[in-house]
């Protein structure tokens, strides 16, 4: 028992860290109903000037420095790779700009911080802590906390600010929100300043319990991909549960059945999920009128 | 007036290249992983090439030619160190390269340096089956031959350190899924089933993985008292540290790669009393060595004055002074010729790991045997001597066993 315990534990530390980045697609999705693809390299990017910062500035004061560094480099996704694609109304075109734009930060930060994967110092005690025979790290637990906490002050923002109310209509009707007054185009630059902001801000927190470098983005940019379709990309509580479905496969499997398949239940479970229930566990089916 | 001109043109490039041969510089590749997490190898070899290459050079180069080096980054990718290789034979014309850090890259390219009649120098690279490829009655010559211990070597001493020394019963096999740690988990296991042990467990995780639990787990439940690794430097790395999350700490024991810079720096304290086999500890216990050190302090500044990867710097070096004493015995930059020499070298070269007194045959290519590793220790951020009596004999050199490796 007391393995399944800790095999949760560490299942929901990771799950939180996918389900975090799963959350950037989600909001973007939900005002453009596009995605940027370089989610894991604003995580990347935002570890690693997190890490140059550290060295000048304590790290609590570092992450808000990281936030802002953050919802730039989302601006700046939105107007060089998004804008153009939703004016000329292609339906694909963001998908290609997004992903070179991927290419060229992971390229960048190889040049600016080396290829090599960096060790980002931990804030916290490195040692667990221990509390019903489960070991637990300080670092777990902040990333746990601040990934809730950050979705939850999106959430509230959405539904209790003027500004987040012109996010939540133009999520829902872009067309009618444009004819009500609301400035949806800003709405959108707005919404991809908020992911890479969120994205940033799970770099620097997961980056003391990973390691820092140009490439730590891809793997988790992907399998985050796989929670948001999983959770589905209009439900944030989706994402958290897909994220802990994920992390606690991934332990288990590795542990009950083999490491060398610890990947494949949770792509088992997205094949499902598309056959299934294609908007996702808990995701809306909307119906597309033509 | 157009053939003219291609006379002309014939004319000056005949002229150009005759005067070109006198000094034209010997071009020998070098490939290894100079990005990435296998970096600290890559770049530690492709230096320690460098300093002997320019030692070289500077006594008037060889056959009064001076060496060029093509240095090509493989990224330690298995398509990317094809491209490299046949960009070194078919665009730059080398006549033989040092290089191949990582196994998988190494099993993968070096066919071509096979079909090429062109002799590479495996100077990293430790699969077992990287100098076999290429053996009689299939292949009448082989052109790869070696200057690190290989896996069979190195897990020979992992088994023997953890089992016959410390006196562990029960160990566990934590491996990485390249060729590199698969291979390596096929050696180790062979090695534990000569002396009747059988791991508790055997577990395996992928390049980037950020969390070892499962891994752990299994081999904490299965009472491991010890973890035998084959993996490189980052995902090391995360084992000691997953360790110290689980508050499990069992001794680590591993293929040489436990040295690795970025082991050491991102394990911190939790990579303490790592132990590995080493072809050579950065210790200056002998003029040869002393020299070599400095000048790789002296050239590249490493931070702490501690080199990246001290084995391949070493090996690196080596490496080159092999292959120049063997241009020089084959007086000609042929292939065929280079490698007749190399089996058969008659100077004896002076290296840093060791003395090379005929390192080579036509069936043997390998230059290190199991005698001359030695057992290094992680401790207080560098690799030192694991036993005290192996540091007090360190400068007495170790040769070569000479009675032939059993075949």
């Amino acid at each position: 028992m007391e393995i399944f315990t800790q095999l949760l534990v560490s299942g929901i530390a990771l799950g939180m860290i996918y389900a975090v980045i799963a959350f950037g697609y989600q909001l973007t999705f939900a005002t453009s109903r596009t995605l940027n693809f370089g989610q894991g390299e604003a995580l990347m990017l935002g570890a690693l000037v997190g890490l140059t910062l550290v060295g000048y500035m304590n790290y609590w004061l570092m992450i808000p420095v990281v936030m802002i560094f953050g919802a730039m480099q989302g601006v700046v996704v939105e107007r060089v790779g998004v804008r153009p694609a939703l004016k000329t109304k292609s339906e694909f075109g963001w998908i290609m700009t997004t992903i070179s734009l991927a290419i060229i930060f992971k390229n960048v930060a190889e040049n600016v911080w080396g290829r090599d994967d960096l060790k980002f110092p931990s804030p916290l005690s490195a040692s667990p802590l221990k509390f019903l025979g489960v070991n637990v790290l300080p670092m777990e637990i902040v990333v746990v906390v601040g990934a809730i906490a950050m979705m939850l002050a999106v959430e509230i923002f959405n539904r209790k600010s003027i500004y987040g109310k012109a996010v939540v209509a133009t999520s829902n009707d872009r067309d009618a929100a444009g004819l009500m007054g609301i400035n949806t185009s800003m709405v959108i630059t707005f919404s991809y300043a908020l992911s890479s902001m969120t994205a940033a801000f799970a770099g620097v927190l997961i980056a003391p319990l990973t390691l820092t470098g140009a490439t730590m983005g891809v793997v988790l940019g992907l399998k985050a991909f796989a929670v948001a379709i999983i959770g589905g990309l209009n439900s944030g509580m989706g994402v958290i549960v897909g994220g802990m479905i994920l992390g606690v496969a991934e332990t288990t499997t590795g542990y009950y059945l083999s490491t060398g398949y610890k990947d494949v239940p949770g792509l088992v479970l997205l094949l499902l999920v598309l056959a299934v229930k294609p908007a996702g566990l808990f995701g809306k089916t909307v119906i597309k009128k033509v | 007036m157009k053939i003219k001109f291609k006379v002309l043109a014939t004319a000056i490039a005949l002229c150009a290249s005759t005067s070109a041969i006198a000094a034209e510089p010997i071009k020998i590749g070098v490939s290894g992983p100079f990005t990435g997490g296998s970096s600290p190898m890559g770049v530690s070899m492709r230096d320690g090439v460098k300093l002997a290459a320019d030692e070289i050079n500077k006594k008037g180069g060889i056959l009064g030619r001076q060496i060029q080096l093509i240095e090509r980054d493989d990224q330690a990718d298995n398509s990317r160190g094809i491209q490299v290789t046949q960009e070194l034979i078919d665009k730059e014309h080398v006549i033989a390269t040092l290089g191949y850090i990582n196994t998988g890259v190494s099993l993968a390219s070096q066919r071509f340096y096979q079909e090429a009649r062109i002799p590479v120098l495996n100077n990293v690279a430790t699969g077992s089956l990287v100098t076999k490829q290429f053996l009689p009655p299939q292949h009448t010559d082989n052109y790869v031959f070696r200057t690190s211990a290989n896996d069979t070597i190195q897990s020979a001493m992992i088994v023997r350190e953890a089992i016959d020394t410390r006196k562990f019963t029960k160990v566990a096999i934590l491996a990485d899924s390249t060729n590199y740690g698969q291979l390596g988990r096929e050696d180790l296991e062979k090695a534990l089933a000569a002396k009747n042990v059988k791991p508790v467990a055997v577990e395996k995780f992928n390049i980037k993985d950020v969390d070892m639990t499962a891994q752990l787990l299994k081999a904490k439940e299965a009472g491991a008292q010890a973890i035998l690794t084959y993996a490189i430097g980052p995902e090391l790395a995360q084992i000691a540290n997953g360790m110290e999350k689980l508050g499990w700490k069992v001794p680590m024991i591993g293929s040489w790669t436990l040295s690795m810079g970025n082991f050491i720096d991102n394990a911190g304290a939790n990579g303490e009393g790592a132990r590995m086999p080493q072809t050579f500890i950065q210790e200056p216990n002998t003029p040869k060595r002393k020299a070599f050190i400095a000048a790789y302090q002296k050239a590249y500044n490493p931070a702490n004055g501690r080199i990246p990867s001290p084995v391949s710097a070493a090996q690196g070096y080596d490496s080159t002074y092999i292959l120049a004493a063997a241009i020089k015995q084959a007086g000609s930059t042929d292939g065929v010729k280079i490698r007749e020499a190399l089996e058969n070298l008659n100077e004896k070269v002076d290296g840093v790991i060791t003395v090379y007194d005929h390192p080579y045959t036509h069936d043997d290519h390998e230059a290190i045997t199991i005698n001359m590793p030695v057992m290094g220790e992680v401790k207080g951020g560098h690799v030192v001597y694991a036993y005290d009596e192996d540091k007090n004999k360190g400068a007495v050199l170790r040769e070569k066993a000479k009675a032939p490796a059993k075949k």
